[in-house]
């Protein structure tokens, strides 16, 4: 009884949440099309309706595969999702129709997930059919013919008409393996140390996973020359590291690894030192290198604390706006309260995700949930921070809100897999709570 | 494992607080900082739909107006002067925001300034009547094409004023471009055309006058020997300087020698009526640092000339401690080579300073401010800028400057029946070319026009100095203005 009550009053709070996430959604299109510079056609509207729908289908596919789930998960990328549409059509209308098959794509593989995936722990079985997958689709970039070269990124592939950027994909399945190989050799990892100096130092036998890590990670930054993810692989390896097996090390031993990398990176690469002197000071290349991060800075000061209202605006004035600048543009014409509304949305998405690696009972889920949040909360924070200069710029996504289908997919995917262990988990108490009911009846 | 990923979330809220007050820097606090940005054009991007003024020369030719267009921008500016007066009017672009004229009075263009905010006028707001202003400038369209005539395509710079008040009379920079191509609505072709223009090499983005900084070479002995005057170091009939084809620096075996390998001396003003190097080195080496890079300080050089147009350079000349060790160096500052560079305008206030009686105005090209219905609602009031040097020492030098002219190395500035007073230079640039410079003011008695005149890389040689190429550009433009009433 009391587990059918739990299911409806989650997905009830779940439905809620996400109506309220279509009103401001569809409010902020209205907005955008509104105005005296309305830089919306008319015609994009039906496009906003498949949005919500999608919303809604997920919602539904939700309360039947994975009913005890948290509820908050869906609404907060949701509402991400719409607000991104938004500005992408408002920014670039012809992204528009792509975006919303994209979103189509994306809730389908969230609905994929939840059917296929039935119980979390049956993922901890192909863990090494895993690890292939992850790394195959990390190098696949590098293939001659299937790989393209983006931007001085060689991080897409390409499949018929299509380009894909399967790291988007691998970071979720690594991440998966990750979680597996660690609870298994977790023992080992975190026991096979001495204490040295009032700290716990693995022995070097036990090394050997870091430094895979991290040789992959060097791959990606200097093979495909992609920072940001690289970045993301190797904090997130290094945080499920860390949260397993409790050992300092492992974090200084990762920072400095990492950072030898980057001093290497910093050497050898051109674009990178170039970043990095951008980054410090952008001014004397504003014409240049500097344009894009300086047109960002205006358009934040532009919006100030309340925004210059959706179309009002001028972000079309930053290069690559609606990928990888998007936060930018929500800055200048959603002013600081939408700025902030963001990050405490990406800030609600990581403390559900945490706690719903808190609540769970197997070593494999708790360290898979946490992967997953981490991976969220690091890419974020990634691009939040390179868009606002508080970090150089690397180019990865904004999870939910950019423009891109390998990330939107990837992204519910993810989604998906943190709302599966969270039923699990429910579930699991749920039925315990019968239980033990039926036996205090019994006794009684 | 808990404890863990509680830390995990901690560190993520932290690095989120990062976020949220890098966002408040950028969006509240750094705000108006990043918004007055010189690089930011927004302000250029808002105004650019708005009605705005015209601006129009002292003889009333129209050089800057909008025009009413069907696109989306409403309206285009239109410069139909085009190259004539590209440095004073700059440009207003969509992509690449204001410079010029159209910088400077960007608010008085679009009507924010003039119309403060009343109760009588409150009803021309709601009426939406034209707040917008016309701007007039000091410089007019018949003065300007006799100084374009005049450079022709060599590559330099003309400045013309008034030294009673500052006004810039003429302003003449080669080579030029068209500012009508940067205003267009086509960002394509303003994008392809600001590439072409700032790839060019000989720069025509570039208002040499008071933007780019030179050798003086000789003309600014002018300095040297007023700052000599006023501190007592020399004066008109002593020292006599010795007859030399070189003089020996201390702290150095490289002697300095004469324009030409010439030998000369004298009193002071036979020195600077021929532009003598031995002498007036070894007057730079008696004035010593201190006092010489005062003297300089004293005319506006360390200072950018308050002049209302945008990003002007300051001319420089170093402080004393520079020259501690460097008597060579002192030595050759004293005449305009070295360590000392100077901008065509800041030549043309040493000249105009001498002429005022020491006094240097601030220069301006505003001349009024028009509103919609053509009422004068500002007028520039003319103010001074620095004391250069009393007097009575202007006199004196104002004196040896007409025998520059006269009988020395600026005769071809001579105007019948006017008296001129003004002083040649050729500096060296160390690439076998010569920076030939005129700087000048007449009538000597009672100034009404100041020129300088700056020929950039001239090929070397006695054919090609200030006395020989820039002397007769000024004479022509001076004339000019007298023959004005």
């Amino acid at each position: 009884m009391s587990a059918r009550r739990l299911t409806s009053g989650r997905r009830n709070t779940e439905l809620g949440l996400l109506l309220l996430a279509g009103v401001l959604t569809g409010g902020a299109y209205v907005l955008a099309s509104l105005g005296r510079s309305a830089s919306l056609p008319a015609n994009l509207m039906p496009l906003l309706l498949v949005i919500l729908g999608l919303l809604a289908a997920a919602h539904v596919a939700a309360r039947r595969l994975a009913p005890e789930a948290d509820p908050l998960l869906l609404p907060l990328a949701g509402l991400l999702n719409g607000v991104g549409y938004v500005f992408v059509a408002r920014l670039q209308p012809d992204l528009a129709g792509p975006q919303s098959l994209w979103t189509a794509m994306g809730v389908g593989a969230f609905v994929g997930t939840l059917v296929f995936v039935r119980r979390s722990r049956d993922l901890e079985r192909y863990r090494y059919t895993f690890a292939l997958v992850g790394l195959g689709l990390l190098l696949m970039p590098l293939l001659p013919v299937l790989g393209q070269e983006i931007n001085g990124s060689r991080l897409w592939v390409r499949l018929g008409v299509v380009n894909f950027q399967p790291g988007e994909l691998a970071k979720i399945v690594l991440c998966v393996f990750f979680a597996s190989y660690i609870v298994e050799k977790q023992p080992l990892l975190s026991a096979g140390t001495r204490r040295i100096a009032g700290m716990w130092v693995p022995e070097v036998k036990y090394l050997g996973p870091i430094m895979l890590a991290w040789v992959f990670s060097l791959v990606i930054m200097f093979w495909e020359r992609d920072l940001g993810s690289s970045l993301l692989f190797f904090a997130l390896f290094i945080t499920m590291l860390w949260v397993a097996t409790d050992r300092t090390v492992y974090l200084i031993l990762g920072g400095a690894m990492f950072t030898a990398g980057s001093l290497l990176a910093f050497r050898v690469f051109d674009h990178v030192q170039t970043r990095v002197d951008t980054w410090l000071n952008p001014w004397p290349v504003a014409d240049s290198g500097g344009y894009q991060i300086i047109q960002a800075a205006f358009a934040f000061a532009a919006g100030g604390f309340a925004g210059t209202n959706l179309s009002q605006g001028s972000p079309q004035r930053i290069p690559a706006v609606a990928t990888d600048f998007t936060f930018a543009a929500i800055g200048e014409e959603l002013g600081l309260l939408g700025t902030a509304a963001v990050l405490v949305a990406f800030l609600l998405l990581v403390g559900s995700g945490l706690r719903i690696a808190m609540r769970a009972d197997s070593a494999f889920e708790k360290l898979l949930a946490t992967g997953l949040t981490a991976i969220l909360g690091i890419q974020s924070f990634i691009i939040l921070g390179g868009v606002t200069r508080l970090i150089p710029l690397t180019g990865i996504t904004l999870p939910f809100v950019s423009y891109g289908g390998s990330s939107l997919i990837s992204n519910y995917i993810l989604l998906a897999l943190l709302l599966r262990i969270s039923h699990d988990q429910s579930a699991r108490a749920a039925a315990e709570a019968v239980a033990q009911d039926q036996t205090r009846m019994a006794a009684a | 494992m808990n404890r863990q990923i509680r830390v995990f979330g901690i560190v993520m809220i932290v690095l989120f607080s990062a976020l949220f007050v890098q966002l408040n820097y950028l969006q509240v606090f750094g705000a108006e900082k990043l918004n007055n940005h010189p690089v930011n054009s927004r302000a250029v991007v808002r105004d650019f739909s708005r009605p705005r003024g015209a601006v129009q020369t002292s003889d009333g030719v129209l050089i800057a107006e909008s025009v009413d267009t069907d696109n989306a921008f409403k309206r285009l500016r239109r410069y139909p002067e085009a190259e004539l007066f590209a440095h004073l009017t700059g440009f207003f672009s969509f992509t690449y925001g204001a410079d010029g004229v159209e910088r400077t009075y960007n608010d008085a263009l679009t009507g924010r300034e003039s119309q403060e905010l009343s109760i009588d006028r409150l009803g021309e707001l709601l009426l939406e009547k034209d707040q917008t202003a016309d701007v007039t400038l000091t410089v007019s369209k018949a003065l300007q094409e006799i100084a374009t005539r005049e450079l022709g395509d060599r590559k330099g710079a003309v400045v013309a004023l008034d030294p009673r008040n500052g006004a810039i009379l003429a302003m003449v920079d080669y080579p030029t471009y068209d500012p009508n191509i940067l205003a267009g609505h086509d960002q394509e072709k303003v994008r392809e055309a600001w590439g072409a223009l700032n790839d060019d090499p000989d720069r025509p983005l570039l208002p040499r006058s008071y933007r780019e900084r030179y050798f003086p070479g000789s003309s600014f002995k002018v300095v040297t020997a007023a700052t000599a005057l006023d501190t007592g170091t020399a004066s008109v009939t002593a020292p006599v300087y010795p007859n030399l084809t070189q003089l020996p620096l201390p702290q150095s075996t490289e002697p300095l020698r004469n324009f030409g390998g010439g030998s000369c001396g004298g009193p002071l003003p036979e020195a600077l009526r021929v532009s003598c190097n031995t002498s007036f080195a070894q007057l730079g080496l008696d004035l010593g640092a201190e006092k010489l890079s005062a003297g300089a300080s004293a005319f506006g050089f360390n200072k950018v000339p308050p002049i209302d147009l945008p990003f002007g350079v300051a001319s420089v000349f170093p402080d004393a401690s520079a020259f501690r060790n460097d008597k060579p160096a002192l030595a050759k500052s004293a005449i305009g080579q070295q360590d000392v560079a100077a901008t065509p305008l800041q030549m043309a206030l040493v000249a105009a300073g001498i002429a005022n009686g020491g006094v240097v105005m601030t220069p301006h090209v505003m001349g009024e401010v028009r509103n919609a219905q053509a009422e004068v609602i500002g007028k520039y009031q003319p103010k001074p800028w620095v004391q250069a040097v009393p007097a009575d020492v202007a006199r004196a030098t104002k004196d040896m400057m007409v025998g520059v002219v006269a009988a020395g190395s600026g005769t071809r500035a001579q105007i019948p029946g006017v008296q001129v007073a003004g002083k040649t230079g050729t500096a060296q640039t160390g690439n076998d070319t010569s920076h030939t410079w005129f700087v000048a003011f007449a009538p000597a008695d009672a100034p009404r026009v100041a020129v300088a005149v700056m020929l950039e890389n001239q090929p070397s040689g006695n054919e090609f100095t200030g006395g020989a190429l820039a002397a007769p550009i000024a004479k022509t433009v001076m004339e000019a203005v007298l023959a004005t009433p």
